[in-house]
């Protein structure tokens, strides 16, 4: 025994990410929720819109809601789990005591992109193509999904750490996460109607700041304001 | 090294759980919490543990070679501090071997092998015959020794044990027997509990 | 006895309590005369429908700074621990959702009036309904957390997370819009395009509205307190 500094958080953040990634990987059931909603949403979506549907002109305005319609809502699908999991598993006592405050939130933070990412990567192409949407500038739209999605994780993840102690933990999570995610996603929104326009990158570069900065704020102040959270 | 609690509270709305609580633990002692269900056993070991708030009074954990010191709260030292309680998981889809490497990694140290098996030896589960299992596929004897070598892996100042003896058979009572005399030497053991053979581990006993 | 003394002091505040009250009573009386049959109807705007500005601006203001009353003592709580703070925090929320909602109700019928239609998504109006989700998810939040050191501390992280994600709608994105909201308040050249009677009844209207809310305010306070007191 002896006197030691707190863990670094880093590496305890990255081992959290590491558990979480192993143990969802052996059962699957977050992943293939994700991916089985956001596929579901994506056939809807494309079988009553299509390629054809909508007039040519339409189609950046129509298509850029669907797109992160069905994000945003496979993101309530499966995001909250991170934390939910632990607090009705009953491990989340151990990790308490175990990591620093700021290494869970990290951790799950990541484990959250990770998952977004994925289904994200999984979904977009799969949109472009059934809907036949054209992206003037897909540098643009790539810039909006990265920046976007860590907005949405990053407020995810607090939600999450917040309906995790709640009764009615299902639909509290939507109910808390749409008033904070709303900036993001309108102005992910609005971008991604001008990456579809048109082919400059500077002509979206007022949503990739907004994106910029909600990501900034939100996550100091999750990390600010989690400790008061996750402890008892 | 020692643990104080100062007129230590906790209370749940208007509703007082336990206290006001003085006391002063020593090193190489263990003390013993008996009360019925609902004295409020556990919440005591939560608040020492800084698991949970306290609601007045304080707790201090005094380190070894800090006598003269201000003491720290135990949340300050979360490090030096282990925990079991029927409450308590693991988690299910890891090995044995996994989790305990887990909990290493992510206290800062970098998991040696020889560890992890050494301790869950030690607990009366050789890992070559359980480190393929899930924990979620082991009994809940199996588990609850699992859950001690957890509570000892970093070699706490301070244990906890609430009900330790709970789904152990003898061979795991004798187990706890060990932990517990282990733990003797290296600083304090609490065991809050209502099983006798938990209590004859201790050296006093209070009751709530 | 001097003017210091309890015996002296205590009667002498209730009396001024009761003497504003009555104040505030009469004064909204007479702002309601004042916006009916004193002041003028505007010119921009279509028939009498100028006469809401009495009502829905000190509304949407009241609603506005309710949201950093109720921010404010959810950081004091968080720093102080004392459940008075909590009290303050979640009654200044409440009401502050009132507020909101009859803003957002007195918009719409303006918007009916003005221009033909209930609902434009106009940056402002959009901004209303954010706030009215970020009062409805707290409250939710609220109602599904029975542990009141842990509703108060929960609810007071969301708080104060809203609190910074929410201006990114209400500042970031309007500027980039036109606006259809009339500018006589809050304008570019920053002057009050008002006449002034309207300009007299206005203003009345906003210290009224905001003393309403005070009084609303300590109101639920007290009566947070004694029902705790009662339960204890």
């Amino acid at each position: 025994m002896s006197t030691r500094s707190p863990a670094p958080v880093l590496g305890a953040a990255l081992a959290v990410l590491r558990k979480d990634l192993l143990a969802e990987w052996r059962t699957r059931i977050a992943v293939n929720a994700l991916f089985l909603f956001a596929f579901a949403v994506l056939v809807l979506v494309g079988y009553a819109v299509g390629p054809t549907r909508l007039a040519p002109e339409d189609r950046p305005t129509v298509n850029a809601v669907l797109l992160w319609i069905v994000i945003f809502f496979s993101a309530m699908t499966g995001l909250a789990r991170v934390f939910v999991k632990e607090e009705e598993a009953g491990t989340a006592s151990a990790l308490r005591l175990a990591a620093p405050p700021a290494a869970v939130l990290l951790g799950k933070y990541l484990v959250n992109v990770v998952l977004l990412f994925a289904v994200t990567a999984f979904i977009v192409p799969l949109f472009l193509v059934l809907t036949s949407f054209e992206i003037a500038c897909p540098p643009l739209l790539v810039a909006l999904l990265v920046l976007g999605g860590l907005g949405l994780a990053g407020a995810s993840t607090f939600t999450a750490a917040l309906v995790s102690k709640a009764a009615a933990k299902g639909a509290l999570f939507a109910v808390l996460s749409i008033p904070l995610l709303l900036p993001p996603l309108v102005a992910a929104v609005s971008g991604t109607q001008v990456a579809a326009r048109e082919s400059s990158f500077a002509a979206g570069l007022d949503f990739v700041r907004v994106l910029v900065a909600y990501d900034g704020v939100v996550t100091t102040a999750a990390f600010l304001l989690f400790d008061a959270v996750w402890r008892e | 090294m020692r643990l104080v609690a100062d007129k230590l509270t906790r209370s749940y709305g208007a509703r007082r759980i336990f206290g006001p609580l003085s006391l002063e633990i020593p090193k190489g002692t263990v003390l013993g919490v008996s009360g019925s269900n609902g004295s409020g056993k556990t919440t005591l070991l939560k608040t020492l543990a800084g698991l949970i708030r306290a609601s007045g009074g304080s707790a201090k954990i005094f380190l070894e070679g800090e006598e003269a010191g201000a003491g720290h709260a135990p949340r300050e030292v979360a490090w030096a501090i282990g925990w079991v309680a029927p409450d308590l998981a693991l988690y299910g889809e890891l090995t044995a071997e996994e989790n305990l490497e887990f909990f290493e990694r992510v206290r800062g140290r970098a998991p040696a092998i020889g560890r992890a098996r050494a301790l869950l030896e030690g607990v009366g589960l050789p890992p070559h015959s359980h480190s393929k299992k899930s924990l979620s596929s082991l009994s809940t004897g199996q588990r609850q020794r699992v859950k001690l070598a957890y509570a000892t892996l970093h070699e706490p100042a301070v244990l906890f044990l609430d009900e330790p003896s709970s789904n152990l058979d003898a061979d795991g009572v004798e187990v706890v027997a060990r932990v517990v005399a282990a733990q003797r030497e290296r600083g304090i053991a609490i065991i809050a509990s209502n099983d006798l053979r938990d209590l004859a581990l201790a050296d006093e006993t209070v009751s709530l | 006895m001097g003017w210091w003394d309890t015996g002296v002091m205590i009667p002498a505040v209730k009396s001024f309590g009761l003497a504003a009250k009555w104040f505030l009573g009469l004064g909204m009386a007479v702002i309601c005369w004042g916006a009916f049959l004193y002041a003028r109807p505007a010119q921009s705007f279509v028939g009498e429908s100028s006469r809401i500005v009495f009502f829905h601006v000190p509304q949407a203001w009241v609603s506005t700074v309710a949201f950093f009353v109720s921010a404010w003592y959810s950081a004091m709580y968080l720093w102080r621990r004392r459940i008075e703070d909590d009290d303050a925090a979640s009654a200044a929320a409440r009401l502050g959702f009132l507020f909101c909602l009859l803003a957002t109700v007195t918009g719409s019928i303006f918007a009916r009036v003005m221009w033909n239609s209930y609902w434009n998504w106009d940056p402002r109006e959009t901004s209303i309904v954010l706030l009215l989700l970020v009062y409805g998810a707290y409250l939710g939040l609220r109602g599904a957390l029975e542990d009141p050191e842990r509703r108060a501390t929960l609810s007071a992280a969301y708080a104060l997370v809203a609190v910074v994600t929410v201006p990114f709608l209400t500042f970031a994105v309007p500027r980039m819009y036109q606006s259809l909201h009339p500018d006589t308040v809050i304008n570019a050249q920053g002057k009050i395009k008002m006449s002034s009677d309207i300009r007299l009844v206005f203003f009345s209207s906003m210290v009224a509205f905001m003393g309403l809310f005070f009084w609303m305010w300590s109101l639920d306070r007290r009566v947070s307190r004694i029902v705790r007191e009662a339960s204890a």
